[in-house]
């Protein structure tokens, strides 16, 4: 996400002001990114309650310690510092504890969270929509079996539209461990999904 | 030199050139490529399928659950504020630095400067503390607090925050409750501040800074607590005038009413014909109901017309 010079000047100033303690601009800066916060720990974590808790987290470490931030990198680049490891940790424990995060449990049985998601790009057509199901199930299933880095990578660059270059910035590696790590993705990706696409 | 690639560079590169990541000479080769290659082209076309198909499962959350982040964000960041954080002052560096430190040496010199200190100190300790805080542009008020023992807590922001307190009483602790009754940002700080204000209503310059809130704050409830400050000194011109003010202007009925009681309370049957000009004024414009018949029963009361005529 670029951000344009006029737009980085009045960054500046928001952060500066709010490093000066005025709520209102820390307020004014959460606004900025908190859509893309949430979203990004929404669609990585898939889960509302965890998406959540990164949101809060995230912005109460950037209220803690802005002081200390100092220019050395852009504050959007600091920000998804924050948010990429809180997420990662967060990636992490489930694995260790072998959660099932996108699954909710109902009196019907497990319910995926994605199947509450309006589906996107889908006609009235029965089959397509049954065929679209299907890839949906299995994309979410390979999206389970990423590397957390491989699957923040591909978060970042897909939905977020961030370029290779900041990602590497973001999540503390070089361009191309990041390009790397994005093809083992979609290599992965592409190969659990061929039949389907 | 743009060389020729082979079709398992090209497809490795298809990723990279959707997502526009190639650089300008790697995109010149793929595209060169898949000019000459039907079977790369397909192949192209397949992984844009897939990006659209990853397209498909991406979520955007509800707008409630945004609404709900910046709502449990805002009371943390309350508490926060709130929060006593531990500070290292000036004077805790000094003293550590004088009693703590590895140099003997500077002991010595260390409570001479003390003494020293003492001595000026003394000339700046009780309203030195407060001194120059008020001055315009200086501070801004973030928190009140009442103490047990009659005195007020305040919470100032400067370059940095710092608690400063004293009695009511104090001249420099009523001129940061009166800024704080003008922060725009915090109805809970104006409201607090205005609280305490009212118990020292008293003074002119209180009223003064009451009679402001009346009629300029945007919250009704900031005001209700003015007006309740005020109640005491209804009899007092420039309050009178105030709540005349109030009365034909306030969007809340609530303070309509209040001001009502207010201009009339203790007068008996002789109201002042100011006060029923005012009562006549508003029945021309009030759309109350409730309002509307109170005032008619005290302009019956008074044996006035509902009118102006």
């Amino acid at each position: 996400m670029a951000l344009n010079s006029g737009l980085q000047v009045d960054e500046a100033a928001l952060i500066r002001a709010a490093q000066a303690g005025d709520q209102d601009a820390f307020e004014q800066l959460v606004r900025v990114y908190d859509q893309s916060v949430l979203r990004l720990a929404m669609n990585l974590l898939r889960s509302p309650e965890d998406a959540r808790d990164v949101y809060q987290e995230a912005f109460l470490r950037v209220y803690r310690n802005l002081d200390k931030f100092r220019f050395d990198c852009s504050f959007h680049t600091w920000l998804y510092r924050i948010v990429t490891n809180l997420c990662l940790d967060q990636m992490r424990r489930r694995k260790v504890r072998r959660e099932e995060p996108a699954a909710l449990t109902t009196t019907e049985g497990p319910l995926d969270r994605l199947d509450s998601v309006p589906e996107q790009r889908v006609d009235g057509d029965p089959q397509r929509h049954m065929f679209s199901g299907q890839v949906r199930q299995k994309i979410k299933e390979v999206l389970e079996g990423l590397t957390a880095r491989e699957r923040m990578v591909f978060e970042l660059r897909h939905y977020e539209g961030h370029r290779l270059k900041r990602i590497g910035e973001i999540l503390g590696t070089s361009e191309e461990a990041a390009k790397n790590c994005l093809f083992r993705a979609t290599q992965k990706m592409r190969a659990a999904l061929g039949d389907f696409v | 030199m743009n060389h020729a690639i082979t079709c398992l560079e090209a497809r490795a590169q298809l990723d990279l050139l959707l997502y526009g990541e190639l650089s300008f000479d790697e995109e010149d080769r793929v595209e060169t490529h898949l000019e000459s290659c039907p079977e790369c082209r397909a192949a192209l076309e397949r992984e844009k399928a897939l990006h659209a198909a990853f397209d498909g499962v991406a979520i955007d959350p509800a707008p409630s659950l945004l609404r709900e982040c910046r709502a449990d964000l805002a009371a943390r960041l309350s508490q926060e504020e709130r929060a006593p954080k531990p500070h290292i002052g000036w004077w805790d560096r000094f003293t550590h630095m004088l009693t703590g430190g590895p140099g003997v040496m500077l002991r010595p010199m260390g409570a001479m400067a003390l003494v020293a200190l003492g001595f000026f100190g003394a000339r700046i300790t009780n309203t030195g503390s407060l001194a120059g805080m008020s001055e315009a542009g200086m501070a801004r008020v973030r928190d009140v607090r009442p103490a047990s023992d009659g005195r007020v807590q305040i919470t100032v922001d400067e370059t940095r925050q710092r608690v400063v307190s004293g009695g009511l009483d104090e001249q420099p602790i009523r001129e940061l409750l009166m800024e704080a009754i003008r922060d725009p940002n915090d109805p809970g700080l104006r409201a607090d501040s205005v609280d305490l204000l009212n118990t020292r209503a008293q003074s002119a310059d209180v009223r003064d800074a009451l009679v402001y809130t009346l009629q300029h704050d945007q919250n009704h409830g900031v005001r209700f607590k003015a007006m309740e400050g005020l109640k005491a000194f209804a009899h007092e011109p420039e309050v009178r005038s105030a709540l005349s003010e109030t009365l034909l202007s306030d969007t809340d009925p609530g303070i309509r009413t209040q001001a009502i009681d207010l201009l009339i309370q203790g007068s008996g049957e002789n109201v002042d014909r100011q006060v029923i000009g005012t009562l006549q004024q508003l029945m021309l414009r009030e759309e109350n109901d409730g309002v509307r018949q109170r005032c008619q029963r005290l302009l019956a009361s008074f044996n006035a017309s509902p009118g102006i005529y």
